[in-house]
């Protein structure tokens, strides 16, 4: 049967897969920063809703996984690894993150949705925005091509209840975009 | 077997399924729909989070600065904390790697430029929420003579509603303006307008199908005008948009051109314990010229919850000499001679009351 799970997985399972040799620690970040970092990026992106949180928690990431491989740390699934770092630093940034924020002109990066966008992922973008925090977090862990164990290890939750949260999660979505 | 759960949908849609559930959906036609179904939401929720697009340049280079200038030593594992190790991290790259980095650097530095820093001097239209509402905020401010302004307002609870509301205000002197509202028959509710040069306020108010209109001379001193109580409102709540964390910009095609729409988050319940708060808020804004041609708010004010929502339909600025700022009665309106009180609301009430005592008697 085929699935869009496959499409997902093919691009991180190949990059992953063998796992990371040991080499220079800061090379090793360098080239896993060229191969993940963009789907940890778009994963803090639509997790954060905000480009510059994104940028923050994808570097703060990146050099803690300079800390683990410079102290020898587990390097048998790094893109796991990556993912749940980046989760827990943007559960944190959420936490301290304040419904209202100091406002200046000059810091203000988010921009206007490129006109050609089609409404259909705007409406799917705007959706994913009126989500809950985890709800997002799940589904854009997902989409970022996780399995369920990864996901289970990146947010603590039981294996097992990943695919009945990710079911309401897209329920919820379903109904956010009808909305 | 009966039919699947949504969670092993779920569970095949993301190859996760047992090996049960995926023969009965290889041989049922009702689930296979569902899992097309399915699958067509996850590729479009995947579609949503992969839109946000590749590392800004920017990160890499500050990425690879940080890398380069990070303390690094042979120091025990590092758990969890984000403290970095001192020994630098330029030693362990090597002097060939050093420079490497360095010059990746200088050309990520570069491409910054010149992909993301002068397309923007060049192209000032891309703009952000808040830009966009603070030029619609200067457009409001800035606005110079007599203005007239017709919108349809819709108030949530609100029985007659929506209303069309007129606004003519000098802009020279805000004290001196005239606001009617008008119900969906056409007929005017309720209507205002104050002269501070003559010292006169008219009010008008429709109840029972009759209409009274209250004249006041020699009022104290000007209230304060009701359309500048209505901008600063507005202006409030876009002040409060600017900060919200999370709104939204989006472009649309609208009857008078392209529009920006920026749109707040919407949450559950506003802080009904301060003054004023929002649950929602959505501004249509012209993109030629940044006038607020839409609007929509709830939350709470005064402690009060509110929802309104506000379309444009004429702005203009109209020449002083001709504008009418009176309120003239219609034949068959009861016109009645108020006196002075502390407020607007207390001159009409206190005269209607008296008219129909004497009324009465």
């Amino acid at each position: 049967m085929t699935t869009i799970a496959n499409a997902w997985m093919t691009t991180l399972e190949r990059a992953d897969a063998p796992n990371v040799a040991a080499g220079k620690p800061a090379d090793d970040v360098l080239r896993l920063f060229h191969e993940h970092g963009g789907a940890i990026y778009r994963f803090c992106r639509s997790t954060l809703r905000s480009e510059s949180d994104a940028e923050d928690v994808v570097q703060d990431t990146f050099l803690k996984l300079l800390q683990h491989l410079e102290s020898r740390g587990d390097r048998s699934n790094l893109r796991s690894w990556l993912f749940t770092v980046a989760a827990n630093g943007c559960r944190d940034r959420g936490r301290w993150r304040s419904r209202w924020l100091p406002w200046r002109a000059e810091d203000d990066r988010r921009v206007a949705a490129p006109a050609q966008d089609q409404d259909d992922i705007r409406s799917a973008r705007r959706a994913l925005r009126a989500l809950a925090p985890r709800d997002r977090v799940l589904l854009s862990l997902r989409a970022s091509g996780l399995s369920y164990r990864e996901i289970a290890t990146a947010t603590g939750i039981r294996e097992n209840s990943v695919g009945r949260l990710l079911a309401r999660a897209v329920d919820r979505w379903k109904k956010a975009r009808k909305s | 077997m009966s039919c699947l759960t949504d969670v092993e949908i779920q569970t095949i849609v993301d190859n996760e399924a047992s090996e049960a559930s995926r023969q009965h959906a290889a041989a049922c036609r009702s689930c296979q729909q569902r899992i097309d179904e399915r699958q067509r939401q996850m590729r479009a929720i995947a579609d949503a989070v992969n839109i946000s697009g590749d590392i800004p340049a920017a990160l890499d280079v500050r990425l690879r600065q940080s890398l380069a200038s990070a303390p690094g030593s042979a120091a025990p594992a590092v758990r969890g904390a984000t403290v970095l190790r001192p020994r630098p991290v330029r030693a362990a790259l090597g002097p060939h790697g050093a420079r490497w980095v360095y010059a990746a650097s200088i050309a990520a530095a570069v491409a910054v430029i010149v992909f993301a820093v002068l397309p923007r001097l060049g192209a000032p239209t891309r703009l952000s929420a808040s830009q966009v509402l603070e030029r619609s905020l200067q457009t409001l401010s800035t606005a110079t003579g007599v203005e007239y302004l017709e919108y349809e307002l819709t108030i949530d609870g609100a029985a007659d509603g929506p209303f069309r509301i007129e606004h003519l205000i000098d802009r020279a002197n805000p004290q001196h303006y005239r606001v009617a509202s008008y119900g969906v028959d056409g007929l005017l509710r309720t209507a205002i307008s104050q002269d501070p040069v003559a010292r006169r306020r008219t009010q008008a108010i429709h109840v029972d199908g009759r209409t009274y209109v209250v004249h006041v001379s020699d009022i104290r001193e000007p209230v304060l005008s009701l359309p500048q109580m209505a901008q600063a409102l507005l202006e409030s709540v876009i002040a409060m948009m600017q900060a919200t964390a999370d709104p939204t910009l989006t472009m649309q095609e609208g009857p008078a051109g392209r529009e920006y729409v920026v749109e707040t988050p919407r949450v559950a319940t506003a802080n009904a314990a301060v003054t004023l708060d929002l649950s929602h808020a959505r501004a249509v804004i012209g993109a030629d010229d940044f006038r607020i041609h839409a609007f929509e708010a709830s939350g709470a004010l005064l402690r009060q919850p509110f929802a309104v929502s506000v379309r444009l339909i004429r702005q203009e600025i109209v020449d002083s000499t001709s504008a009418n700022f009176a309120i003239e009665a219609a034949p068959g309106d009861i016109v009645l001679d108020g006196r002075p009180e502390s407020g607007p609301l207390e001159e009409v009430l206190t005269a209607i009351v008296r008219g129909a005592t004497q009324g009465a008697h």
